[in-house]
């Protein structure tokens, strides 16, 4: 089978995903935010180590 | 990539393509291993007496055509220009015709194509070497010259990539014909790999400055996962409406190592294989417009802070060739620059060594992070029965490349630890193979640009997925990354030759 690398075209895909969106699951959410905090903290702590240590 | 990039020039290709395209990633990278070591291995044969790749073609920044190009080694100085110029495409062609086959490439059409970028790349070295485009202010007198752009003779780099983004924009045919051999992430792993044993070299000299380095670098890859990751996912599922399956691939092409990331997070999340594809193909076009915008900007806001420009680089511009590609180009532009300016001559290489070492380590948890994603999707969003996700697929994910590149710095670093006396002959072994390094480097820009097909992209109707890239890349990762290797480089200066 071929596949066109216009087919799916982009365009036609991001239609579909107007039509059907998927909403954000709370594990989403999760991990958005704790990725996110957790990153915040380790480049503080990483900071002060960088500066005052190494 | 390359089979993906190339790819991503055709017009069609097979879905069992398209599969293999992603699968045979790990056979380039382990290629771009072996070829930067056989290299570095011979280059090695200085220390045994034995020059093996003194006959390899430099050019020097030139006023006279005639006197660019020369053999690398003064025990080869007998030989004639042309001849070490020719010797050096041979030699390359022989490694890479064999790397070829290995990768099931059409070896006529590879011989073909590599024959042409050679060519191309390396008369954009040649001409970037001219005295009035690369000559820094203080060879002017020894050149007799008034004036020059002070770019350096790493301004070839930028000549190379313009020379493909016109075969690939306005030269179809011609990309079409070259697209056998234009594989620019075969083509910089191969130089990264060189490349760390030159590191190795600037590790021995100022080995206080190199573990700093590496600690910062480490410290500032978790922008890349942590910071930037989890927004831009939010960016674009929330506010663009993208599916789970695009955004994915999206926030991990835009956040961590372009196409690496998109094709491994895509797999993780069992996105189909077009749509990394999709998204790795944006990624090239912005990587290519970042390499041309941000090392002008660092050369231009960071001369004095020549350290945070390279984080910068590693840390803002996606795909490893792009990354380290700036990384270079900001290494050459902020010298030149910071002489100028403020009289100081910094060692080259440093700028470049910490854009690398930050993408590396980019690279690294590449791997990780899709083990990560795979297990949240297969246990939390999307479960299936009887599927597990096992650890080695973090092996399998992870970039052989890395493997070549740490090889070759710790065999440096011991080699100077254990015998000091050697650390001469050693550095005089990285010179030489860093000849390579510069050409696979070169033959970088010039297979980006030919991948670049900015009109073609547009007409598969790329601008809302290129919305939250532009939204995202300039308006968020480009100025954190900034803060971030400020706030981790911010006072580490490269050593200087003389202030």
């Amino acid at each position: 089978m071929k596949l066109n690398m216009t087919e799916p075209r982009l365009a036609e895909e991001l239609k579909k995903m107007e039509g059907e969106y998927e909403p954000l699951l709370p594990v989403e959410r999760k991990l958005i935010w704790y990725t996110f905090s957790t990153g915040v903290v380790l480049l503080a702590i990483f900071v002060l180590i960088s500066r005052w240590f190494v | 990539m390359t089979n993906l990039a190339a790819t991503l020039n055709q017009e069609t290709a097979s879905e069992g393509e398209a599969l293999a395209i992603v699968q045979s990633r790990v056979t380039e990278d382990w290629l771009a291993v072996w070829i930067g070591l056989f290299v570095f291995a011979l280059s090695l044969g200085l220390l045994a007496g034995i020059d093996l790749l003194g006959w390899a073609v430099t050019t020097s920044v030139w006023t006279v055509p005639a006197k660019a190009l020369a053999p690398a080694s003064k025990l080869y100085s007998h030989l004639p220009a042309s001849f070490s110029l020719v010797a050096t495409y041979f030699f390359l062609l022989a490694v890479l015709l064999v790397g070829a086959k290995a990768l099931r490439a059409d070896l006529k059409r590879f011989a073909a194509g590599f024959t042409a970028i050679f060519i191309v790349s390396y008369a954009c070295w040649f001409l970037g070497s001219w005295a009035y485009i690369a000559a820094t202010p203080d060879k002017r007198a020894a050149l007799k010259i008034p004036w020059s752009l002070s770019l350096t003779n790493e301004s070839g780099f930028i000549l190379a990539l313009l020379a493909g983004l016109i075969v690939g924009n306005f030269l179809p045919g011609v990309a079409r014909w070259l697209q056998e051999a234009v594989r620019p992430e075969l083509y910089i792993k191969t130089g990264i790999v060189i490349l760390g044993g030159f590191l190795g070299i600037a590790a021995l000299e100022q080995r206080q400055l190199a573990t700093s380095v590496i600690f910062r670098g480490i410290c500032a890859i978790i922008e890349a996962y942590l910071i930037y990751w989890p927004i831009v996912y939010f960016v674009s599922r929330r506010y663009f409406g993208f599916s789970r399956e695009w955004a994915v691939p999206l926030a991990s092409g835009i956040s961590i190592c372009g196409v690496s990331a998109a094709i491994a997070t895509g797999g993780a999340i069992r996105a189909r294989p077009v749509v990394p594809i999709m998204v790795s193909s944006l990624v090239v076009i912005f990587a290519v417009i970042e390499l041309m915008v941000l090392p002008f900007a660092a050369q231009h806001f960071l001369y004095n802070q020549p350290m945070v420009a390279g984080a910068w680089m590693g840390l803002a511009v996606k795909t490893d060739g792009a990354a380290v590609a700036s990384g270079a180009i900001a290494d050459a532009l902020i010298r030149a620059k910071a002489l100028a300016v403020t009289g100081v001559i910094y060692q080259a290489g440093w700028i470049t060594g910490v854009s690398a070492t930050v993408k590396v380590f980019i690279d690294v948890f590449i791997g990780v992070w899709a083990f990560i994603l795979a297990w949240i999707w297969s246990a939390k969003i999307e479960p299936r029965s009887g599927e597990k996700v096992k650890v080695v697929e973090i092996w399998q994910r992870f970039p052989k490349f890395i493997l070549g590149y740490v090889a070759t710095f710790l065999i440096v670093l011991g080699i100077g630890i254990a015998a000091p006396g050697l650390i001469p002959k050693v550095k005089a072994s990285m010179g030489q193979a860093n000849v390579f390094r510069a050409i696979f480097f070169l033959m970088t820009f010039f297979a980006i640009g030919v991948l670049s097909n900015f009109r073609k992209l547009w007409q598969e109707g790329i601008a809302k997925l290129a919305a939250v890239y532009v939204l995202c890349l300039f308006g968020y990762i480009i100025w954190v990354g900034l803060l971030i290797s400020w706030l981790f480089f911010h006072g580490v200066l490269p050593p200087t030759l003389k202030g």
